[in-house]
């Protein structure tokens, strides 16, 4: 067995262990200690064996043996271990028994609970992230805080709040009826698709991507659509994810600056990923429940279908983006399909639909970035310069900050023309 | 005879390779690819999408049924196939040692009937999905 396929096989069955000793335990942390246990015996005795034929059940019995070790550890004077936790056979392989009781329905009860706890209404956003991407996918303290250019002891004290907050909030354990899984699962798409986003349009440093992100968010969105295949807001957000995805090589200069969509070099998107994405969207809208990832997935594959930037069905984005308004109302929103609406009807018309979202969006450096390239469309050249100015003001990254400057020069060299 | 090569592994697991070992995979089949094609045993290959994509129809009395996901759930999933033609079975098994072992499972199966194109003269017909 290679060594480096075995850290492998544990990272694949993370997810799924994790989440069964997180119902044995009813505590993320320990269930965490334990797993990172049982997998340091996993080294060892994989490694001079041959693998379990299921590395899983493998893991969550020698997992749940270990985590039953530090309880008692723990309250070695109090009391001791609860009754329904004895310890089960330790041998080698002493997964043959545990495999038949583990039916498909309790692993996905357990990873949908796992998530959802991870990423909790009680914890902030950047919380459910990091924890996320701690306790699911695996990640390091030191490679999250390196994703979001932060030092690694920050990182560890915001993962340990989040995990404080959790155990403070004493969530109940009880099974979720129909109403309380789907609010799980937009609760969970939501959050992975804030991971894939923070990765896709990182929101400050030096890059713009960070592909390990995206990478996690769509292997967190693979997992759930495997279980879930009949949650269609699921397959949306996978589609939604990898189309996006596809175009991240077209997405910067090869000297690092960012490319808009318009300006992208289309034979670079990876088609594979927006085939991909295009079947799972039309698996999904098969059930005809449409929500906003399936609505956004849906205007994601409308751009990917146009072989050239001109080709684009504008007047399909408008019924898009008017069919997500209605249903996930927001001024980002309304801001993209103003955007449609000035290639429909023209920028005049468009900065009309722009005056109401002034509020709400003066921070936003994208709102000015827009209304900017509205008023140069529309010849009011100092007036798009001092948006540009704007935006440059509350951009966050280099690389918008370097597109910007450079829209800024060019209105400048046009108006000395 | 015809054989086909059906290839299991988990989905999990894939999802959880390294860019290199994905790399490394890869770089099995392409080897796989080249010496059967060299020595004539190499028929067809198809490679599935995640089963995330898949829909599975059933009938119940008189109503067709449409449910999501695969059919089987199970720990390894059908990954995609090979068609082989080799002499032999045994030949088939040799064939296929050099595809990736460390990890799921390959069964190879003779094949009793077969249509479609002309695998030995005709040209190479490519279909990516996009």
């Amino acid at each position: 067995m290679q060594s480096g396929l075995l850290s492998t096989h544990l990272r694949a069955a993370r997810p799924r262990v994790l989440a069964a000793l997180n119902r044995v335990f009813g505590d993320i942390d320990l269930a965490e200690d334990a797993f990172q246990e049982a997998s340091l015996r996993a080294l060892k005795s994989w490694q001079r064996d041959s693998l379990p034929k299921d590395p899983v059940a493998w893991l969550i019995v020698a997992g749940r043996n270990t985590g039953i070790d530090l309880i008692r550890k723990k309250s070695r004077e109090t009391l001791t271990a609860p009754e329904n936790l004895e310890p089960a056979f330790d041998g080698a392989h002493p997964e043959e028994g545990l495999t038949q009781s583990l039916d498909q329905s309790v692993y996905r009860d357990d990873i949908l609970r796992l998530l959802f706890t991870c990423c909790h209404p009680v914890l902030r956003k950047d919380q459910q992230i990091a924890l996320s991407l701690k306790i699911v996918a695996g990640l390091s303290v030191d490679e999250i805080a390196r994703a979001f250019l932060v030092q690694p002891k920050t990182m560890e004290q915001r993962i340990t709040r989040a995990k404080k907050r959790l155990q403070a909030a004493k969530l109940p354990y009880e099974d979720p009826d129909a109403k309380a899984r789907a609010d799980r699962f937009s609760a969970v798409a939501n959050a992975i698709y804030l991971i894939f986003n923070e990765g896709y349009s990182a929101s400050q440093g030096p890059q713009l991507i960070r592909e390990t992100l995206c990478e996690e968010a769509i292997r967190l969105a693979r997992l759930l659509v495997r279980l879930f295949p009949e949650a269609p807001e699921l397959r949306g957000l996978l589609a939604l994810c990898l189309i996006h995805h596809s175009r991240r090589h077209a997405r910067l200069s090869p000297n690092g600056e960012a490319v808009t969509l318009e300006d992208q070099d289309r034979s670079t998107w990876d088609r594979k990923e927006i085939a991909e994405g295009n079947i799972l969207l039309e698996a999904a809208l098969r059930r005809a429940t449409p929500g906003p990832f399936q609505i956004e997935a849906a205007i994601a594959a409308t751009q990917a279908s146009a072989l050239r930037f001109e080709e684009t069905d504008w007047a399909e984005l408008d019924r898009l983006y008017r069919a997500l308004q209605h249903v996930r109302p927001s001024p980002v929103v309304a801001l993209n399909r103003a955007v449609v609406v000035a290639k429909l009807k023209g920028p005049k018309e468009a900065l009309n639909l722009l005056v109401q979202l002034e509020g709400p969006l003066e921070r936003y450096a994208s709102y000015h970035t827009v209304k900017a390239a509205f008023l140069a469309e529309l010849g009011r050249t100092s007036q798009a310069q001092q948006a540009y100015e704007v935006a440059l003001s509350h951009a966050g990254t280099e690389v918008e900050r370097q597109h910007l400057q450079k829209k800024i020069d060019e209105l400048k060299n046009s108006l000395e023309d | 005879m015809l054989f086909s090569v059906l290839i299991y592994a988990s989905e999990d697991f894939i999802d959880a390779l390294t860019p290199d070992e994905h790399q490394e995979l890869l770089k099995k089949h392409g080897t796989f690819h080249e010496q059967t094609k060299t020595n004539k045993n190499f028929a067809a290959a198809a490679k599935l999408m995640s089963t995330g994509t898949a829909v599975t129809i059933s009938r119940e009395s008189d109503e067709f049924l449409v449910t999501d996901g695969p059919f089987a759930e199970t720990k390894e999933q059908f990954m995609g196939f090979y068609l082989l033609d080799c002499p032999s079975l045994e030949e088939a098994i040799d064939a296929v040692k050099i595809l990736p072992l460390d990890h799921g499972r390959i069964e190879v199966r003779p094949i009793e009937y077969f249509e479609g194109a002309d695998f030995k003269n005709a040209e190479r017909l490519v279909i990516d999905a996009s």
